[in-house]
């Protein structure tokens, strides 16, 4: 394969990856010309302070996404798993971790509830997670008793509110916080250059050296940057770090795992995966598990983030986090999908509501918006996929 | 039926089916059926619509189990109860239009199910593509990247991928469901060209189709279904007519 062709291929094969981060771009120096203040340190804190749980929750349903199901129930889940916690922490005065441990369990239960239905009974996602929207709102209602439970306090409220800060000192900034990203610029610069070294032991096609290098050191540099806005605010958001393990791990599990790969093959085309051996009901089972564990760490972010838990939290946690999935180019008919662009799907919506916020847009002009983005973004992909069609 | 008393004879069959039999409620897909197949051996399956072709596809495939009779695998008698279960034993199968993720690219595709597995789970993406591209090699498949997405190949590299496919595992059998159907002459041409490739590395080969022509090109013996029954057994240079005559039962 020569040069251009091999360009070609790169930009067509991410063409939906790589439009969508355009695009996100696009909206952030829209809104930091708009708004002096968007860039702030201290706003950038909040953005992410405000929406980890909308990113938690989106990396599970993408996987889910991704096998041709939905979860409908998130929210719910969130709300209960929250209750529970909050029931055992401040109710029952018991110390943080069991709070964040009952959270889990129930996270678990929930999702081997919902993936039995849908794996083992074959009653589909969309059905078994809306009657579990149902279900487990009407359980936080029962386990809360109908009330409000405040406050956490202590390390529980530090799990969302918390900064490391101060560790290595500096003036004005953080120096524990920058010594972390660049920690992570290394790491993501070194990974990059194995699995293109990788490649090349095995004569695969990549990219070549200049560009190499000019992609590493602009994600090294806008990380940097992020990383040093952060270290002259507060620090290192201790969710932060949460969310990043979870990225990390995830993008792993989906892009380089037996289970993820089978997880594509389900939703691409059941039949022929069960045919190949897939155990397409394990599947199935297991992304329901897993969404319920995701959910529940959302729950005890939530919550912690709150500082109480309320019988209508997480209300429409699904809707944004379903949205995030397919802005971020999850295809509505399974098979296609990645945690990166659910990501960077549910940056655009939290980018977009902080900016109208900040802006003073009313929040009837905020709904609108936010729907017509959603739409524009999955029209998109539709006329791409046929583009695609038409081109072979 | 009686096979053909010709040199090949004399060696053991790769599978035989003896007096299967399989129902669907009160339809009788399977009537009694026997079947053998060798090495080195492309055998045809050819009938009308309804004739069962594709039933026992699926009982050598492991989808359905029959309800009578026996499967024997090198003169074993064998149950195959899954696909997994078939691929273990040495048979490979290509179903009709269900072959292939179209999301998948050609190497996760060919590996579906049988993934080389790394630390803890992982896919070893670079041994599974040059394992992948050797195969494609070896059958003399043409297709611009092993990275490419089934999506946007022809029909026919997509047939030539799910052709490919059976082939991990080293198989002894390979099953095919009407490999050429949706395929266009110059396509139909290259998976014949694999068919013969598999022959020649030695393995029995079961093709069904519908198409006479496909069938008389590759394969060596010709064995006709009638609604569910073995209905006459030809060499390949039987007469287009008595073939017919046998799938639509005017003799």
């Amino acid at each position: 394969m020569n040069a251009i062709a091999s360009v070609r291929d790169a930009l067509t094969r991410n063409m939906r990856q790589s439009g969508i981060l355009i695009a996100f771009v696009a909206i952030v120096v829209l809104f930091a010309a708009l708004h002096p203040s968007f860039l702030s340190p201290t706003n950038l804190t909040n953005l992410i302070l405000q929406y980890s749980y909308i990113l938690i929750l989106a990396i599970g349903m993408v996987m889910i996404i991704i096998a041709g199901q939905i979860d409908l129930s998130v929210g719910s889940v969130v709300a209960l798993t929250g209750a529970v916690s909050a029931v055992v922490v401040v109710r029952e005065g018991m110390p943080w971790w069991a709070g964040v441990l009952a959270a889990l369990v129930v996270g678990l239960l929930v999702g081997i509830w919902q993936g039995f239905w849908v794996a083992y009974v074959g009653i589909p996602g969309f059905i078994v997670t809306l009657a579990g929207m149902l279900l487990f709102r009407g359980l936080t209602f029962l386990v809360l008793d109908n009330r409000s439970l405040s406050p956490f306090g202590g390390t529980y409220y530090e799990v969302a509110n918390g900064f490391l800060n101060g560790l290595l000192g500096g003036y004005g900034f953080d120096v524990f916080t920058l010594v972390i990203f660049g920690i992570a610029v290394v790491g993501y610069g070194v990974s990059q250059w194995r699995s293109r070294q990788g490649k090349v032991a095995y004569q695969q096609s990549v990219e070549s050296l200049p560009l190499f290098a000019l992609k590493i050191l602009v994600v090294a540099a806008v990380v940097m940057w992020f990383g040093y806005q952060l270290a002259s605010s507060r620090g290192l958001p201790v969710v932060l770090i949460i969310l990043a393990v979870l990225i990390i791990a995830y993008t792993l599990v989906t892009q380089k795992s037996v289970f993820g790969r089978h997880i594509y093959a389900v939703g691409g085309n059941r039949h022929a995966a069960e045919l190949s051996g897939v155990a397409v009901r394990k599947i199935n089972f297991w992304i329901f598990v897993n969404m319920g564990f995701l959910a529940s760490i959302a729950g005890v972010v939530f919550s912690s983030r709150m500082n109480s838990a309320q019988p209508g939290a997480g209300n429409m946690f699904e809707l944004d986090a379903i949205a995030a999935c397919f802005i971020g180019g999850a295809s509505t008919t399974g098979g296609v999908g990645r945690v990166g662009g659910a990501m960077i799907g549910g940056l655009i919506m939290a980018v977009m509501s902080n900016g109208m916020q900040l802006m003073g847009v009313p929040q009837s002009m905020q709904q609108v918006i936010k729907g017509l983005v959603l739409l524009l973004a999955v029209a998109f992909d539709i006329w791409n996929k046929k583009r695609a069609s038409v081109a072979r | 039926m009686t096979p053909p008393t010709d040199g090949t004879r004399r060696r053991s069959p790769l599978l035989a089916l003896r007096e299967v039999s399989k129902n669907f409620g009160a339809v009788e897909a399977l009537v009694g059926i026997d079947l053998e197949v060798y090495s080195h051996e492309v055998v045809a399956l050819v009938g009308d619509n309804g004739a069962g072709k594709s039933t026992l596809a699926k009982v050598v495939a492991g989808v359905l189990t029959p309800d009578a009779g026996q499967v024997e695998i090198e003169g074993r008698p064998v149950t195959i109860h899954s696909p997994s279960a078939a691929n273990a034993l040495g048979v490979a199968s290509v179903f009709q239009d269900l072959a292939v993720c179209e999301n998948l690219d050609v190497t996760a595709n060919v590996f579906l199910g049988q993934e080389i597995r790394g630390r803890a789970g992982m896919l070893r993406d670079g041994q599974m593509e040059v394992d992948t591209r050797r195969l494609l090699e070896h059958l003399t498949v043409r297709i611009p990247s092993v990275r490419t997405p089934l999506r946007s190949l022809s029909a026919g590299q997509r047939q030539a991928v799910a052709i490919a496919r059976t082939l991990i595992g080293e198989p002894r059998i390979v099953v095919l469901d009407e490999p050429t159907a949706a395929l266009s002459v110059a396509q139909t041409a290259e998976v014949l060209t694999h068919i013969e490739r598999l022959r020649e590395m030695g393995l029995g080969v079961i093709l069904i189709s519908h198409n006479l022509n496909d069938v008389r090109a590759v394969s060596d013996r010709i064995e006709v279904m009638r609604h569910g029954r073995n209905n006459g057994s030809f060499p390949a240079s039987a007469s287009h007519e008595s073939i017919l005559a046998a799938i639509t039962g005017a003799a």
